[in-house]
């Protein structure tokens, strides 16, 4: 895996940053972390529009960036171009890694159904496509969640490839960052549907320190450990109805297999 | 044991000097239902009621994380990061937190030592606090409700101020200059007030009696149903863990730097309610399951005591308080060993 094994910091590694259908933002993170210079003296960018028109689509690269979710067919072809490019890819952000908020008809209505009803009987330009993380359609090397990402973890993810070794994915949720954090817990005091408890860690439970609950934007706890269920039982005993549930656990996890089965354990078949 | 009395409004005096020996933290108000250690700014925002903090006193000694030290590759060198000697001052601990910082020694100090928890200790000042149970505490039944070391001064409610008893050589030290000044003797009276205190305290707890069979049962039980039933309601969230005052799994991880030459060696609280903590190399878990890690903590807390003689658990009531899924704690040991008298 080692990208600059052997060249002592004499070679740079290429890097590229692509986005598929999504609204640019991680790219925009990306493109203003406070250490950009730096980033652009140890890697080569091959391709990020972003930052530079002599940009190449695709290129070859040790490592591909991607955001953005698979929604057109234009993006799945892109998507199969760059992976056949590129040595290493990282799904970056939430719409690349887990489909994002575009997946929230996943499941629920036909992609023509879901066209009908955004666009009724216009046309446009492309062929589209219910919106999928890109690991449905091809193989995934490392995610890097969040709407947007995180600084630090940007800058640990292409710190580590320099060094030749990999990131580490966190395979915990929210809350114990929360608590760390020292925040009084909101869905004990107030009764909120946070999903703190079954989404990934790494934002240093951003909102709940701004007051305001998690609707899960960097997805749900990889490898099979977002509870669902007993999330789901936690807030029906506050009341809260399984539509409402429902609705807020898939902002952003509309594709976890597991969500409906959990869901229907605790509530029943019905709404 | 030394004795002395101070005033509620000499105490505030005697906070605001404590503040010119090094960091305060004592317990604040930091929501409608919660409360912390927090750095005093205002002493007269140090609350002297609560039942419990929703971070535990051991991060004042074992952050939370803690960069160990970094190194260059290029160099092979590495420089540590050792803690500096400023002081930190805790004031308000109750007698559970106390004994749970005793069982942090007892791993971190006598068993392996850790140069940067002994460092942080050494420069710490625990300073005591009395207190009347809730219906989570029940550190009366781990028999530690109170304590008679691992403090330099213990403050004692009075109707009008604190019999304070004075525990180290430090603590002697904190009274001396201010004796007769801010501090008083004690006349029997106080020690009437004190007694008075302790009498209704111990009835208020709902459990009586004693658990010191309960690591046996737990030993003995260990494929209870409750551990079923109630780990499916658990998030594994890892709250009942990161609050507890004995918890100590950390995990450590080498943060490399843009450079690609330099980077830190961090150290951060982990939990035994996440998938990667029983995670080891060729992907083999020792905790596979939810229910094997709920399994874990139940036994971890009550039954391996291989340091102490006490269980690590001190009945602090945070994990049941703190849970978001309620799961009871305390309940569910009850039923595992069968205990019933005195439990509402
Ligand atoms: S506020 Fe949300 S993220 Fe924080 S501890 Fe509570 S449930 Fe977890
Ligand atoms: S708290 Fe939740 S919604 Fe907010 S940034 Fe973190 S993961 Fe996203
Ligand atoms: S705090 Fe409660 S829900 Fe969270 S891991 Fe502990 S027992 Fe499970
Ligand atoms: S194994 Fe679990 S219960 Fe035991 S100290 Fe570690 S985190 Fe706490
Ligand atoms: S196990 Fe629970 S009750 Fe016991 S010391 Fe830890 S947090 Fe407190």
């Amino acid at each position: 895996m080692a990208i600059i094994d052997g060249c002592d910091g004499e070679c740079q590694p290429r890097v590229g940053v692509y986005a598929l259908t999504s609204c640019y933002g991680c790219q925009l993170k990306l493109a203003t972390v406070q250490k950009i210079m730096e980033i652009a003296n140890a890697v080569s960018f091959e391709s990020f529009y972003m930052l530079s028109s002599a940009s190449k689509h695709p290129a070859d690269v040790d490592v591909a960036f991607v955001e953005g979710s698979v929604s057109t067919e234009k993006d799945l072809e892109e998507l199969y171009e760059i992976r056949k490019h590129s040595r290493i890819l990282v799904a970056l952000g939430a719409c690349s890694v887990n489909g994002g908020v575009q997946s929230w008809a996943e499941g629920e209505m036909t992609h023509e159904e879901l066209h009908a009803k955004v666009y009724g009987t216009g046309k446009i330009g492309m062929k589209g496509l219910q919106a999928t993380p890109i690991s449905k359609h091809v193989e995934v090397d490392y995610y890097l969640p969040g709407c947007p990402p995180e600084e630090d973890e940007i800058m640990y993810f292409i710190s580590a490839f320099l060094f030749g070794t990999f990131p580490e994915p966190k395979d915990y949720p929210v809350c114990s960052e929360c608590r760390l954090a020292g925040n009084p817990c909101i869905l004990i005091e107030r009764g909120e549907p946070c999903l703190g408890p079954v989404t990934t860690a790494g934002c240093k439970a951003r909102c709940i320190t701004f007051n305001v609950p998690c609707i899960g934007c960097r997805g749900p706890v990889p490898h099979d450990t977002a509870w669902f269920d007993s999330l789901a039982m936690t807030f029906k005993n506050k009341g809260i109805s399984k539509d409402q549930v429902r609705e807020r656990f898939r902002i952003f996890g509309a594709h976890n297999p597991n969500l409906e089965p959990m869901l229907k354990k605790i509530y029943g078949g019905t709404d | 044991m030394r004795y002395v009395k101070i005033s509620k409004q000499n105490t505030y005096e005697f906070l605001e000097r404590l503040k010119k020996i090094g960091t305060l933290y004592a317990p604040h108000k930091i929501s409608e239902k919660f409360f912390d250690f927090c750095e005093v700014d205002d002493v007269k925002d140090v609350m002297f009621e609560y039942q419990r903090t929703i971070r535990p006193p051991r991060r004042f000694f074992y952050p939370e994380r803690e960069v160990l030290f970094t190194f260059d590759t290029r160099k092979v060198e590495l420089y540590e990061n050792l803690p500096s000697d400023k002081k930190q001052i805790l004031f308000g601990v109750h007698s559970c937190d106390i004994v749970a910082l005793r069982t942090m020694d007892s791993k971190f100090i006598d068993d392996q030592p850790d140069p940067y928890y002994k460092s942080r200790r050494e420069n710490g000042i625990v300073i005591g606090l009395s207190c009347l149970p809730d219906e989570y505490c029940f550190c009366n039944v781990r028999r530690v409700e109170f304590v008679d070391a691992g403090f330099d001064l213990f403050f004692h409610e009075l109707p009008d101020g604190f019999l304070v008893r004075v525990g180290t050589v430090v603590g002697h030290k904190l009274v001396d200059p201010y004796e007769g000044e801010l501090f008083e003797e004690v006349c029997p009276d106080d020690t009437e007030n004190m007694s008075k205190f302790e009498e209704k305290r111990t009835s208020m707890f709902t459990t009586q009696g004693n658990w010191d069979n309960l690591r046996y049962f737990m030993e003995l039980r260990l494929n209870h149903p409750m551990y079923i039933r109630e780990s499916e309601k658990c998030l594994g969230c890892g709250n009942c863990t990161l609050t507890c005052p004995s918890c100590k799994c950390y995990d450590v991880q080498d943060i490399p730097s843009i450079d690609g030459r330099t980077g830190e060696r961090i150290r951060f609280w982990d939990s035994c309610q996440f998938r990667s903590h029983g995670l080891v190399a060729g992907d083999h878990n020792f905790r596979e399951t939810k229910q094997d890690r709920f399994h874990n903590r139940y036994q971890c807390k009550n039954s391996y005591c291989s340091a102490t003689t006490t269980s690590f658990c001190v009945g602090c009531g945070r994990c049941t308080y703190f849970c978001p899924a309620d799961i009871q704690f305390k309940k569910n040991l009850m039923e595992i060993a069968g205990y019933k008298g005195g439990y509402s």
